[in-house]
């Protein structure tokens, strides 16, 4: 064994130990009854399918897909002419924008979901200053402003990365060749992006959709999305098979888009 | 003959830096010119400027006798054969091409006729549906100038076109490329560093240096009476000395006088002589001609080039006759192969 490879052995480990073993888990309990406080004999059972019709489950998956793909769509419509500003400016203000969206992301989540709570509730520090009195908890509007907030950076950074190494030079032969900025817009930039905007769209939509501190706190506990549900059986209702079930339901789901990605950005240039 | 282009006191400078100082030019229809000097020297921004993809600063600039300044480039009737082509890569050969008549809105039909009379004119028949990733850098090449000339324009841009492609493709192009142009009957300015290909495709040079046009001339003219040192320097290979012109049709040089047939000079003006290598001819040592020894010989081909030391003056002869190192030799050429051009 070579010795880069053997510095490759707590990796390695980490990844059986920490990641192997608890999806294999996971697997086991979607499709038993095994029970893992009371670990001993189990049978193997598809029980749990028949209890994905139940109804908190249902309106769960709702809620998360409208949710998400609300919140992905606004992304997308804000996040593109960001990115094509930002990939048009001068080079010394990139960075600087660059790192004005990359700073929030390394703070952390669950603070700025706390923090966005605070100001949705009618006695805010907006109200002790400015005498504005939201009551936005509860709303939708709530989740979508603090997934905006949360996912936003993750919609406009894969599209500015490819807007940025776009030869500029092909915008200036559409031009050549007769196109206004309207066409050349239509036919070369948004062709030419569509790698970035699916790699947004996902990198969106994937943790939208599976939020659950975000709509617990910014819902009151109103709102349920899928990782709700999912936290719900594991931790408060001990229904953890279907837990699990549903897990694996939404791993497979990832693996898809994930697969979708790779097949629209061949070199991964989108890619975070 | 039609002016077609006309280019009045263009300034342009970026930040501080100023690379066009007051250019004057004219371009007929059905001519074939090329802007040519080192990187640097303003050329591509010049071509830039008439493509539309800059604003000059001042001046203005005629195309078909209106002012286009104020005209964006989607909107000009010039087409432009980009430095790396500029591809779409999305696209495929086919629609590569087809682009700007698609924007024109054009028939099908006549969108598929033109790519075809295109596509055979660059000798690409049958590539309509390749990948522009799977193509040669000459093919690729052959694309962008079909793409350009598809729209029939009155004037075509080249942008250093041939830079990228290897030297045997390259002569192939050069010769390919006038022939497109005397077919097409439009116009075609053509940027490039590369004097050689300068002279072997022009009808006229345009001889750029420091944002200034140093010399506009046909191809003979700027070879064989270049007007200024940087000219002789930069077009081909030249023997540049320092001289005095003691009267008309006399010019004194290592400590001889010679019989010349430059006329318009002040008595005793200081001048640069240019003698090109190869009119030179190596004879025998004689008292009443330049003696030099020979320091280096390198076979070229068709020719020798000799490095002949006057005194600490190297001198650059092309000769058809091989002479060994360390041989006593003389200089000769004849009055009108001596070039007297003013010092700058």
């Amino acid at each position: 064994m070579s010795r880069l490879k053997k510095l490759t052995i707590p990796y390695i480990v980490w990844m059986i130990v920490l990641v192997a073993v608890p999806t294999l888990l996971i697997m086991l309990l979607a499709i038993s009854d095994l029970d893992i406080f009371n670990l001993g004999a189990f049978s193997f059972t598809l029980d749990e399918f028949a209890e994905l019709k139940r109804p908190e489950i249902r309106i769960a998956t709702i809620n998360s897909i409208r949710l998400s793909s609300l919140a992905t769509s606004l992304c997308l419509l804000i996040g593109y002419p960001v990115a094509y500003y930002l990939a048009n400016s001068p080079s010394k203000n990139k960075t600087f924008f660059v790192s004005l969206l990359i700073i929030p992301v390394w703070s952390n989540m669950l603070l700025r979901i706390i923090a966005w709570e605070k100001l949705f509730y009618p006695n805010s520090i907006l109200n002790d200053f400015f005498n504005i009195g939201l009551d936005l908890i509860g709303k939708d509007i709530a989740i979508i402003i603090g997934m905006l907030s949360m996912y936003l950076p993750f919609m406009i950074l894969p599209i500015y990365s490819v807007l940025e190494k776009m030869d500029k030079s092909l915008i200036e032969a559409s031009k050549d060749l007769g196109a206004n900025n309207v066409s050349t817009f239509i036919k070369i930039t948004l062709p030419l992006s569509l790698s970035g905007v699916v790699s947004g769209i996902i990198m969106t939509l994937l943790p939208a959709m599976t939020a659950f501190a975000l709509p617990e706190r910014l819902s009151g506990g109103n709102t349920l999305l899928i990782g709700n549900i999912i936290e719900d059986y594991f931790v408060k209702s001990g229904n953890i098979n279907l837990g699990s079930l549903i897990s694996i339901i939404l791993m497979i789901f990832i693996i898809v888009l994930f697969i979708i990605v790779v097949r629209f950005d061949k070199e991964g240039e989108t890619l975070i | 003959m039609k002016r077609l282009v006309e280019i009045k006191n263009v300034f342009k400078s970026y930040d501080d830096n100023l690379v066009l100082k007051n250019i004057n030019l004219y371009i007929n229809e059905n001519e074939f010119v090329t802007l040519l000097g080192p990187s640097g020297c303003g050329k591509t921004t010049l071509l830039r400027l008439i493509g539309g993809f800059e604003d000059a600063d001042q001046g203005t600039i005629f195309f078909n006798g209106r002012s286009i300044l104020e005209v964006p480039a989607y909107e000009r009737n010039i087409n432009t054969v980009f430095q790396k082509y500029a591809l779409f890569p999305h696209l495929n050969v086919y629609e590569n091409i087809a682009f700007g008549l698609r924007i024109k809105k054009c028939p099908k039909e006549e969108i598929e006729q033109e790519v075809r009379r295109v596509l055979k004119l660059v000798k690409l028949e049958g590539f309509e549906k390749r990948h522009i990733n799977k193509l040669s850098g000459g093919q690729q090449q052959r694309v962008a100038i079909a793409r350009a000339v598809v729209n029939k324009p009155k004037l075509l841009l080249l942008d250093e076109p041939l830079g990228a492609l290897d030297l045997k493709l390259r002569q192939d192009m050069q010769y390919e490329l006038k022939a497109m142009q005397q077919k097409l009957g439009i116009s075609f300015i053509f940027v490039t560093h590369d004097q050689e290909e300068a002279l072997t495709m022009s009808d006229t040079v345009v001889v750029m240096d420091d944002g200034v046009i140093q010399q506009i001339g046909t191809p003979e003219d700027i070879y064989n009476e270049p007007k200024n040192r940087f000219t002789a320097d930069f077009i081909g290979e030249s023997n540049i000395i320092h001289a005095v012109m003691k009267q008309d049709k006399l010019v004194h040089f290592e400590g001889l006088d010679h019989i010349c047939v430059d006329v318009g000079f002040n008595k005793n003006e200081q001048v640069d002589v240019v003698i090109r290598p190869e009119d030179i001819v190596l004879q025998e040592s004689n008292d009443k001609k330049i003696n030099g020894i020979v320091d280096d010989i390198t076979f070229k081909g068709v020719h020798y080039e000799i490095i002949v030391m006057v005194g600490s003056k190297e001198y650059v002869v092309h000769s058809t006759d091989k002479q060994e190192i360390g041989d006593q030799v003389s200089l000769h050429f004849d009055p009108d192969e001596i070039h007297v051009m003013k010092k700058t």
